[in-house]
């Protein structure tokens, strides 16, 4: 699969994905398809929770996606596609047998070394749950490195909500603090309702050394930064997980880039204090 | 370093030889212009050129360039195939975009598709002979001097002084009949050299380094606004600049529809849509003022990529200011401006 240059070059081009098998493709919401792949060589594919994969399909192209499982689950990796545009539709015409393309992992994760022995708190808004997900299975499979683990998730309505297999275990779960909201109920919607930082007023005891993550819609940082301040923790250990249409993944073609900083190569998981003055993060 | 004299007579005989070789890109007239282009014959070479329209980045990034052919889903291979180049009559300042443009692509994960064209490419620079009208490369970092090139010729009467800057331009020394250069001529090339920059119809009138902090220190300024008040967003100066290298990657079917080629090309930071991303399914756009993308790039050039590859990313050429539709982009204006407030 290499051409001459590449071996004059010495290098890999570094825009040749490889092929991910599709094991398992569900519709989890209206609009959104969970993915398990595996990698059509049998290659392991190892990486940290919250990086990502540029996923594509040929004829179409390809984007950047957050890896939605744990790196414990070895055999297997997970992806969830939100049906917006040209891409993401083809990737979710795909189904179990298929493939896609993959180049990845991309960019830094979560830095579980910061995490580990700590109180854990993480805020996901929408589909902000998918790339938080990888960190969320990776504390609960590794339920021993962490403190206490809250978890808030919240949606625009029930129908929203994502990993509904996953809701059901965590809402009676012994080893985390689940709370979750929707914007809108419906009838048989029974839980609480409201804005996500609503949730902070349901826990009692987050300490200012917890370490955070945030990952949701824009508009939902500022107010849930807000809300931490006012337990004392400190933003430089609040980490948040951007989005950007990144078209290269690795730092060349200035899609993502936010003053000086590639959301591919320097995030997509940025320490808040490092980014909270750059007009163009958030 | 070895110098040499290469008469006008020569010269052609050099460039003859050279085009025996392989394709020979130079300064060509385009009507009332120039453009970098593959020489038909020696004759077509115009080293009295002011400036190109586009800088030489084309030839190792091309506007557009393929990177992956695909058979079907599951079938493809990556397929850049450089071909030997000789780029000849590269202005002084624009080595140095080229510079920098190495520098960007070799940093951090490498593209192998830019390094294997310009791995290719032999560069054989020249000295200015007639100054574009905006050109201000004279005021801009000029404690950087280029370096990724192989030879450099300057003009002197009947000839050219011939400086070798590489052992690929050494190897070229075979090609002509390069004779002994007196040490008064190569005298009087530096001093044809010094002159050049000297003599810039335009200038900016601090350091690079002043310019640096004062820009980084004008983010949150009003001024922006103010300087891109008549910008169209048409990213006129992104296409013209040797140091402008982003770009959107697409794919395209051929008539079978099943095969294709995914490619990338050229994009611009000051088109409006370049900054969209979608977001929980609705789309933002994180610089949607032309004030933002308009300062994104005077950023880009003065702070950002001067403090990750070690200069500033602007050279000086002036060709954005010679291409904008609202005479907005000219960076001795713009600088200036700021410098001065």
């Amino acid at each position: 699969m290499t051409c001459s240059c590449e071996k004059q070059t010495n290098g890999r081009n570094i825009f040749l994905p490889t092929l991910a098998e599709i094991v398992s493709a569900q519709m989890i919401t209206a609009t959104e398809k969970h993915f398990t792949l595996r990698m059509k060589d049998g290659a392991k594919f190892d990486f940290e929770p919250g990086q990502i994969v540029e996923a594509g399909v040929f004829g179409y192209g390809e984007i950047p996606l957050g890896l939605a499982s744990s790196p414990t689950v070895k055999d297997s990796f997970e992806l969830v596609v939100r049906v917006v545009g040209k891409v993401s539709s083809a990737l979710a015409a795909l189904g179990a047998g298929d493939t896609m393309t993959i180049r990845g992992p991309l960019g830094h994760g979560f830095p579980v070394s910061e995490f580990k022995g700590r109180d854990v708190l993480i805020v996901a808004g929408g589909i902000g749950l998918c790339p938080t997900r990888s960190m969320i299975r990776y504390i609960l499979d590794r339920r021993d490195d962490f403190g206490k683990f809250t978890l808030f998730f919240g949606a625009r309505t029930p129908k929203d909500m994502l990993f509904t297999d996953d809701l059901t275990d965590w809402r009676c779960s012994t080893c985390m603090d689940y709370h979750e909201t929707v914007d809108r109920p419906d009838d048989r919607w029974m839980g609480n309702v409201g804005v996500i930082t609503t949730l902070f007023k349901k826990t009692k005891d987050i300490n200012p050394q917890t370490r955070v993550i945030i990952c949701g819609p824009p508009v939902m940082y500022k107010f849930v930064v807000k809300e931490l301040d006012a337990l004392g923790i400190p933003r430089s250990n609040v980490f948040v997980d951007l989005e950007r249409r990144m078209k290269c993944g690795v730092g060349k073609c200035g899609h993502c880039q936010i003053n000086n900083k590639t959301v591919c190569m320097d995030g997509p998981v940025f320490r808040f204090s490092e980014i909270q003055d750059l007009e163009e993060a958030i | 370093m070895t110098t040499r004299f290469l008469s006008d007579g020569a010269l052609k005989q050099f460039v003859q030889a050279l085009m025996a070789k392989g394709p020979v890109i130079g300064p060509v007239a385009r009507k009332s212009r120039f453009v970098f282009a593959a020489l038909e014959a020696p004759e077509d070479l115009r080293l009295d050129y002011d400036t190109t329209i586009l800088p030489p980045k084309k030839l190792f990034f091309p506007t557009k360039q393929d990177l992956v052919k695909f058979d079907s889903p599951s079938s493809f291979s990556g397929c850049v195939e450089p071909k030997e180049q000789v780029l000849l009559g590269v202005h002084p300042h624009d080595i140095k975009g080229i510079d920098m443009s190495d520098k960007f692509y070799a940093a951090n994960i490498p593209d192998s598709n830019y390094l294997a064209h310009r791995a290719k490419t032999t560069i054989i620079g020249s000295n200015v002979q007639k100054h574009y009208k905006h050109a201000f490369f004279g005021s801009v970092c000029r404690e950087l001097k280029p370096q990724g090139h192989d030879m450099f010729l300057t003009r002197l009467k009947g000839g050219y002084l011939v400086e070798v800057r590489s052992k690929k331009g050494e190897e070229l020394l075979a090609l002509g009949k390069f004779e002994p250069a007196s040490r008064e001529q190569a005298a009087e090339a530096e001093a044809v050299n010094a002159a050049a920059e000297k003599n810039c119809p335009e200038k900016l009138n601090d350091t690079s380094d002043s310019v640096r902090e004062k820009v980084r220190a004008s983010f949150g300024s009003d001024i922006w606004n103010e300087l891109s008040r008549d910008c169209f967003s048409c990213g006129s100066c992104n296409i013209v600049c040797p140091t402008c290298f982003c770009f959107d990657v697409q794919d395209e079917w051929n008539l079978d529809g099943v095969s294709g080629v995914r490619s990338r090309c050229w994009d611009a930071c000051l088109v409006s849509e370049f900054s969209e991303v979608s977001v929980q399914g609705g789309s933002e756009n994180f610089r949607e003022e032309r004030a933002e993308r308009y300062r994104h790039r005077f950023m880009r050039k003065a702070v950002y990529l001067n403090d990750a590859l070690g200069g500033p990313a602007c050279v000086g050429c002036g060709r954005c200011s010679g291409a904008c539709t609202a005479d907005i982009a000219n960076p001795t204006v713009a600088i200036n401006t700021i410098m001065e407030r």
